[in-house]
């Protein structure tokens, strides 16, 4: 009898430890910061602290926003620790699916047996999309469930956009890493291919807000796409969120016809 | 019937590096066909190419009449295969690992993974990572035989278990090939190939050097001879043993010790070729002991690796010698192993 999926079910359930890690950290992050926002976001001492910092700086750390609770939360949670948390897991994941399992000689003894390579990265690409799903479906409802308690004040619906896009974020990150890795079959491109995403992403939107001059960095940056308007306090920009989801298919799409032609193992 | 396994003119480059310089052989349904060499000779990069793990440079394969690069997964599903380097994953048991491969490859006879781990006297249940490099062979092999496919491709399977589990492998071959399976295997050293061949082909740097049967090796290969004859002078041995055909290494010595009446020869030498003529001669003689050693096909197999090769002239290629030495040291000390338990 046939499994369904079987390529898949076994990412999934062979990574439930570190799944389960990663939620614990981005649930302690969730309940540490934003309840914090009635004593700093929103006290009238904390925002004249804030303008006494140096503007670039609160420009690269998006504290310029951090007087409303929807700020607060956009800057704070997937802005930084949540975005870092993810983008962590998610590149982590990527690297691991194809480039990792064929260095360490894992993926020959798959390949030997009936799959294809391209279910091989499909299956596994799919893995990684539910686990990202879960965890950001987590956030949704810790930020939901704080919502009220700590003041945020922010709106169902735009939550919902911006997690998709804090999902779509970390998405990207997983599928340049699984990419990369399925193209050279080495982990160490895939982390570095999905690290770059994303640290250059932040870095981009952090140098791209200072001035006018630099402007132009903010369009190379994914996460000023995703994060550009903040969707928490605005809703999601669906053309972002679209085009980030696009190109995570992709992406994946190419590590598959990159696993399909070359050798493996060698 | 069509063959199970025809390469023709197989070529592998690596970059600019070519390892497989043009393979051509076929493997006939229902026999064992083995593939000796020494490491790097190409085994394990000919089987690759057999599971389309890797792709030729040039040459065409078939596989159970089917291209393997692309007939797809049905193909592979008909064949069992046993990586050279095999690796296994960490935190995973034999019996989960076992699962999820008969969830691609099966249907798996749901008796059968227990009877065979019973069989290779393999604990399941245990950490994967807790296993010898024995017992993880034994999983790489329980994995290629479950589903009982039509052609193993077995890269060096005997490699790191002991006799007794060396016969129990020997036994489960036999029995495939009774069921009407094809079998591919590789080792680098002929001992654990002679056992269970019935062809052999002979790879170095690439090149097929001969196949033959280990019949034909057999004879081709050398056979120590030591024998004492009473009643004789050692110069008359030594022209009688020059008379006989393929024998070389004459050693002749009078022995006078105590014990001995005065005449007694001890002779040694090697023989290849034809055990007949000899026997013929040394009947002329008063035999009082007599030895004819089992061929040591090892031997033969060494001197088609060192004979001058068209490519690389008549000195042995870098890595050769320290390639050969290891492998005969390991060879004895196994003869030797086997011999204390018998």
């Amino acid at each position: 009898m046939p499994k369904i999926l079987p390529l898949f079910t076994k990412a999934l359930t062979d990574s439930w430890r570190s799944t389960l890690a990663w939620a614990v950290g981005l649930s302690a992050a969730c309940m540490l910061y934003l309840p914090l926002y009635p004593s700093i976001g929103g006290s009238a001492q904390m925002q004249d602290l804030i303008n006494a910092l140096p503007p670039e700086m609160t420009k690269a750390l998006n504290y310029d926003q951090i007087a409303s609770g929807p700020g607060y939360t956009q800057a704070t949670m997937f802005g930084l620790i949540g975005f870092l948390l993810m983008s962590m897991a998610s590149v982590g994941w990527g690297a691991a699916a194809v480039g990792g399992d064929e260095e360490s000689g894992l993926l020959e003894l798959t390949l030997a047996h009936s799959v294809t390579r391209v279910q091989v990265v499909l299956e596994r690409a799919l893995a990684i999309v539910v686990r990202i799903a879960l965890l950001s479906l987590l956030v949704f409802l810790l930020v939901l469930g704080l919502n009220g308690p700590s003041q945020l004040g922010i709106d169902v619906g735009h939550l919902a956009g911006a997690v998709l896009l804090f999902a779509a974020l970390a998405l990207l990150s997983g599928t340049a890493a699984l990419f990369a890795g399925a193209l050279s079959g080495r982990k160490v491109y895939g982390i570095a291919a999905g690290a770059a995403v994303a640290v250059l992403g932040y870095v981009f939107n952090a140098v791209g807000r200072q001035s006018p001059d630099v402007e132009w960095l903010l369009n190379l940056s994914p996460y000023h796409w995703a994060y550009g308007n903040s969707p928490v306090a605005n809703g999601a920009d669906w053309g972002a969120t679209a085009g980030l989801y696009g190109i995570s298919a992709v992406l994946i799409v190419l590590g598959a016809v990159a696993l399909q032609r070359r050798d493996v193992g060698v | 019937m069509t063959q199970a396994i025809v390469v023709e003119g197989l070529r592998k480059k690596f970059g600019s590096r070519e390892v497989l310089h043009g393979l051509d052989f076929a493997v006939e349904p229902g026999k064992v066909f083995g593939v000796i060499g020494p490491n790097g000779a190409g085994k394990t990069t000919t089987m690759r190419c057999l599971l389309d793990i890797i792709r030729p440079s040039a040459g065409s394969i078939s596989v159970l009449g089917q291209d393997p690069r692309t007939a797809g997964t049905s193909l592979r599903r008909r064949i069992g295969y046993l990586p050279g380097e095999l690796h296994l994953e960490n935190r995973t048991t034999g019996r989960r690992m076992v699962e999820h491969f008969a969830a691609i490859s099966g249907p798996v006879p749901p008796k059968h993974v227990n009877e065979l781990a019973e069989r290779l006297n393999l604990d399941l249940d245990r950490q994967t990572r807790k296993l010898s490099k024995g017992n993880k062979q034994k999983l790489g092999l329980l994995q290629a035989f479950m589903h009982k496919p039509e052609l193993l491709v077995l890269d060096e399977p005997t490699s790191g278990l002991d006799p007794l589990v060396q016969q129990v492998f020997h036994a489960m071959v036999r029995e495939a090939v009774d069921d009407g399976a094809t079998v591919f295997l590789s080792s680098h050293v002929l001992s654990e190939v002679q056992q269970a061949a019935d062809a052999v082909a002979i790879l170095r740097d690439g090149e097929i050097v001969t196949v033959s049967t280990v019949e034909t090796l057999r004879t081709a290969a050398v056979r120590r001879l030591r024998f004492n004859s009473s009643g004789t002078e050692a110069h008359d041995v030594g022209a009688l043993l020059a008379r006989v055909p393929g024998v070389a290494n004459v050693a002749v010595r009078e022995l006078k010790a105590d014990g001995h009446t005065a005449g007694t020869v001890e002779a040694t030498a090697t023989l290849s070729g034809q055990v007949q003529p000899l026997v013929q001669e040394l009947a002329r003689l008063n035999l009082t002991d007599l030895v004819l050693e089992e061929p040591d096909l090892e031997e033969a197999v060494l001197t088609l690796y060192t004979a001058p090769s068209p490519r690389i002239g008549q000195s042995p290629g870098p890595g050769q010698p320290a390639g050969n030495g290891p492998e005969v040291g390991q060879a004895t000390g196994r003869h030797a192993e086997g011999a204390h338990r018998a």
